[in-house]
């Protein structure tokens, strides 16, 4: 069966396509400019999209100001920790919660579901208490303890299994399989787009986050990135070329993650179309 | 529990064997879910009842924080405020991803470059996209009014700056936000769906809207069924980008729920005031999400 | 079977979340038995929190210089954001992890930690080392119910700066150092002029609603605590007059184009901005930078009629010891080192404006390289009053007065009703 394709149609698909795409990166743009800029020209009115004369020292005087190469390690190593322990436990719990029959089951599984409604802010301080008298403040420990075990990714995780139709496990326990060979071998496989979509959402959280290093990282070598975009918001004066220079900086990692994760994700998915 | 009959002495240890083999599953992540959330959290609604500086003995209040909370307006003009924060950009948000990825699901060239473009917004450090769309949304030189006024809107709305459209305007940023991880979601539902439905219905004469309405849809609902349960959590909770861009500002026009939160907490110092009004938040979510779940019982085909 | 499961989990979740309640609270509270007693000769280390290191040198050359002096003790600086320093001090407090000195940004909230007993009471302390405290601005501020909770350690005031270049184009003579609002705001319109991306703006009123509320309180007769706060009214005329006019910029083009004072005035579009002495140290230093050639100066910050010239406005940073210290005697030892003359002196080559004043001081500060002609007599004050009181309802109040105060400066809310409403507000505040 051929798909007959209307030319004109396609034309429209791309300029409504690049026109949403503009729309969208013009931020991403005035990000760019004015991390070109000298401070006192970002809010200049009215806006100059090419920054007069270019301020590439800009980036380098972010190397110079602020520890950002020990910044990024640190941001890269809490992420990547943070998103692989997220991941497995998560994913595993959530085998438990869907395909495993066992006492109290549902009741944990609500206490989970019923904490994704609840503000951080609300819990913050008992749980930096909590961190304290485990002496885990102020240590790249404390704060992946406290970033790792979200219930957003059981539920996730449990979404993705609890759509594995029940006849397929079936079968493969009669083939002798045991339950953690299911999880490694059937479950995990098959639900490669919500890993994807886990493990997307994780990097992203953890890299940008601001609140949680914050408040738990206090020694300089400890911090990450985005403690150090606002190392260049002062009291009195912010140096918005250089807050801006950094943001750049730090989306360029993402993206390229992104970009080599996207067409693995597709191809995750397409693979795995047993729903449906 | 459809082996209850199964239980004999066998049972018994079958049973035993089950449950072990369940906690085995969850227990790594529900020792850390207890001590680090779990715990904080029920010591917030023990909180919600009681009166403390967050130093000194707690004082047993009984349900004097939550009569007080409902006799402060502010409070009651931030659940309003979220509701209709909410609302829209749950509606929004959908409809964006949805159409992005119904768009980028095609076999088109460049595919990955605009995924990646339209993905950028989610990634983007929030400090910054607060600072941009400050500058962006500025009512007398900010490029959104200039288009407009180029349009012919001859006065275009004060935004950040206007008691009115300052939800407007962060419904507008947050949806500008999601729309990209949600369109992510969405490509992985269209994914899923067997191309020769299709391929059967266009043979039987369905075409564009039928083939969305009939196939597309009902095929989607478990990401629609996630995607809506996200929005309504994350926009009911949303904190960081109202606190950057407006710190709920001007006067309370943007004060929603956590922002109503955090300045008890943090500017009133009066925890109890500030649990009491997130166990409200909390109860209200917790609706929405139960109600959901019937809700998915009930429509999602899977 | 199940629900008895369920019924004992909840009981077992309940009796850890109450020991580890119990656990914490104790934890910071009964330490402080054995503090105090540290023989001289061991190593100490102090936690010291402090906000925007990178633009606050001098602390590190006071904590350098006290660490010289006193080998056996060090000095740990804990770093944070300005804009979120004063919660995480405060989490740090309440959570009782380990903080000796209490450096308050915020000054007012040196009430509330003194209420929930966090702060030592300095009295002692000070009679013990005879410390001249008639040499502090406000010291007898921090004096709460008798007890002194901390020791100032750094106090800006507001004064009126100028673009000397806009005066001599204008053929206006430059601010004196004694005017009257209502004189400023007549310079104000004689010094506007040009339009569009070109245009001057005679004065300027940052978006605080210090810069509005400020000049009423200027008198010491009235605090923003209210809770009658008519004695604003003629304030907020002034500033909606002149942005009507447009000798000032327009409250919502500043807001929502975080448009920053230092920067419109580094620019040259601004002829006057009456801002706090902070200002003067970041002039200099982009001065020095070559990042501005604004020439400029500075003159006393203009007064209301029938108050006397060189009463300002201002805000004192004080230091206090954690009333949980292990090392109180040394905390005590830094907090004496950094208020006194040694640690004012390095504030002072820095540009900074230390609490501990003599005759000399003011000369001292207008020693510095890039200080403009005539500074020492436009820096001369006869009052400075405290723009938050030192109370434990400042903060809320203060939060609730800029709600209000943004709804009148973008004119959803009349003047009259909004400072109405920041009464009726101001008084539930008082009462909760």
């Amino acid at each position: 069966m051929v798909k007959k394709k209307n030319p004109l149609k396609r034309v429209l698909i791309y300029l409504l396509l690049l026109g949403l795409t503009i729309l969208t990166l013009t931020p991403l743009l005035w990000m760019v400019s004015s991390s070109l800029k000298l401070d006192s020209e970002v809010f200049s009115i009215p806006i100059k999209w090419i920054p007069e004369n270019p301020q590439w020292s800009n980036y380098v005087k972010i190397w110079e100001k602020i520890p950002l190469l020990t910044f990024t390690f640190n941001t890269i190593k809490l992420t990547v920790i943070i998103t692989i322990i997220q991941v497995v436990t998560s994913s595993f719990a959530a085998y438990g919660f869907a395909k495993c029959r066992f006492k109290g089951r549902n009741v944990l599984f609500l206490l989970y579901v019923a904490t994704m409604a609840i503000p951080w802010q609300v819990y913050m301080l008992p749980q930096y208490s909590i961190m304290n008298m485990f002496h885990l403040v102020d240590s790249h420990i404390g704060y992946i303890l406290m970033q790792s075990f979200t219930a957003f990714g059981v539920f996730l995780m449990r979404q993705a299994f609890i759509s594995i139709p029940d006849e397929l496990l079936e079968a493969a326990r009669i083939d002798g399989l045991s339950e953690y060979g299911i999880y490694a071998k059937i479950a995990l496989p098959l639900s490669k787009a919500s890993i994807t979509t886990l493990v997307i959402f994780t990097f992203v959280t953890i890299w940008n986050d601001y609140m949680g290093p914050m408040i738990y990282l206090n020694t300089e070598s400890k911090k990450t990135l985005q403690l150090g975009v606002k190392m260049f918001v002062g009291q009195y004066a912010t140096e918005y070329g250089l807050v801006m220079a950094v943001s750049v900086l730090a989306l360029i990692p993402v993206l390229i993650i992104f970009l080599a994760g996207q067409k693995q994700f597709v191809q995750g998915v397409a693979s795995s179309g047993i729903k449906g | 529990m459809k082996r209850k009959s199964n239980k004999t002495s066998r049972g018994m240890t079958l049973t035993f064997r089950q449950n072990l083999i369940g906690y085995s599953f969850i227990l790594p992540n529900l020792i850390g879910f207890l001590i680090f959330i779990f715990i904080p959290v029920i010591f917030s609604l023990i909180l919600s009842f009681s009166r403390w500086d967050g130093f000194n003995p707690m004082e047993f209040a009984g349900l004097q924080n939550f009569i007080d909370i409902f006799h402060d307006e502010v409070f009651v003009g931030a659940i309003w405020k979220t509701a209709y924060f909410s609302f829209f950009t749950v509606i929004l948000s959908m409809a964006a991803s949805l159409g992005l990825a119904l768009l980028l699901n095609q076999k088109i060239k460049a595919r990955g470059f605009f995924r990646c473009a339209l993905f950028f917004p989610y990634v983007a450090s929030i400090v910054a996209v607060s600072v941009v769309f400050n500058a962006m949304l500025q009512p007398d030189y900010g490029p959104v009014n200039e288009f407009l006024k180029f349009i012919g809107v001859s006065n275009p709305p004060g935004w950040l700056a206007s008691t009115t459209w300052v939800i407007p305007g962060l419904i507008i940023v947050n949806v500008w936000r999601n729309m990209g991880y949600f369109m992510i979601i969405y490509l992985a539902g269209l994914q899923n769906i067997d191309q020769s439905l299709y391929e059967a219905a266009e043979i039987d004469g369905a075409k564009g809207w039928a083939l969305f309405s009939r196939i597309t849809w009902p095929l989607l609902s478990p990401s629609t069924f996630f995607v809506v349960m996200m929005l309504v959590i994350n926009s009911f909770k949303v904190f960081d980008l109202v606190y950057l861009m407006t710190q709920g500002g001007p006067g309370n026009a943007s004060t929603m729920l956590s922002q109503y939160i955090y300045n008890k907490a943090f500017i009133s110092w009066d925890y109890g005031k500030a649990s009491a009004a997130a166990m409200i938040l909390f109860i209200i979510v917790g609706l929405l999400t139960a109600f959901q779940f019937q809700a998915e019982k009930k429509l999602v085909n899977y | 079977m199940r629900k008895k499961t369920v019924k004992s989990i909840a009981l077992g979740l309940t009796a850890v979340t109450l020991a580890a309640t119990v656990l914490s609270g104790c934890g910071s509270s009964k330490d402080s038995a054995e503090s105090g007693k540290n023989g001289g000769e061991e190593e100490v280390t102090l936690t010291f929190p402090v906000w925007d290191l990178a633009t606050n040198g001098y602390l590190k050359n006071i904590v350098d210089g006290f660490q010289k002096e006193h080998p056996n003790i060090k000095i740990n600086m804990v770093d944070t954001a300005g804009s979120e320093y004063m919660n995480k001090l405060t989490i740090m407090l309440n959570g009782g992890t380990d903080c000796d000195i209490v450096y308050v940004k915020d000054p007012d909230t040196t009430a509330s930690y003194m209420k929930k007993g966090q702060l030592e009471d300095l009295t002692s302390y000070i009679e013990k080392d005879g410390i001249d405290t008639s040499k502090y601005i406000s010291y007898d501020s921090f004096n709460l119910e008798g007890k002194q909770a901390a020791l100032p350690f750094k106090t800006d005031y507001y004064v009126l700066f100028y673009n000397k270049d806009i005066f001599d184009d204008a053929g206006v003579q430059y601010p004196s150092n004694d005017m009257t609002w209502t004189e400023w705001e007549e310079m104000c319109s004689k010094l506007t002029s040009g339009e569009g991306a070109n245009k001057i703006y005679g004065g300027f009123l940052h978006t605080w609603q210090a810069c509005v509320q400020n000049w009423a309180i200027q008198d010491g007769k009235n605090t923003i605590l209210g809770p009658d706060y008519t004695f604003m009214k003629p304030y907020y005329e002034m500033a909606l007059r002149m942005q009507d006019a447009g000798t000032i910029m327009d409250y919502s083009t500043l807001k929502t184009g975080n448009i920053a004072y230092a920067s419109v005035f580094q620019q040259g579009t601004v002829a006057t901005v009456p801002m706090g002495t902070w200002l003067v140290q970041q002039m200099i230093a982009k001065k020095a930078a070559g990042e501005t050639d604004v020439n400029w100066g500075i003159a006393t910050i203009p007064h209301p009629d029938g108050v006397e010239a060189g009463s300002t406005v201002g805000s004192t940073t004080p230091m206090a010891i954690n009333a949980n210290s292990k090392y109180k005697e040394e905390a005590w030892e830094f907090i004496k080192y950094a208020c006194g003359e040694k640690g004012s002196s390095y504030l002072i080559s820095a540009g900074g404006f230390p609490s501990y004043q003599d005759d000399t001081t003011i000369g001292e500060i207008c020693k510095a390289d890039g200080m403009p002609e005539g500074a020492a007599e436009a820096l001369q004050t006869t009052s400075i009053v405290l723009d938050r009181p030192i109370n434990i309802n400042s903060a809320e109040v203060n939060q609730m007065l800029g709600e209000e105060h943004s709804l009148i400066m973008i004119k959803e809310k009349s003047i009259d009703d909004g400072l109405k409403e920041m009464g009726e507000r101001a008084k539930e505040i008082e009462n909760s």
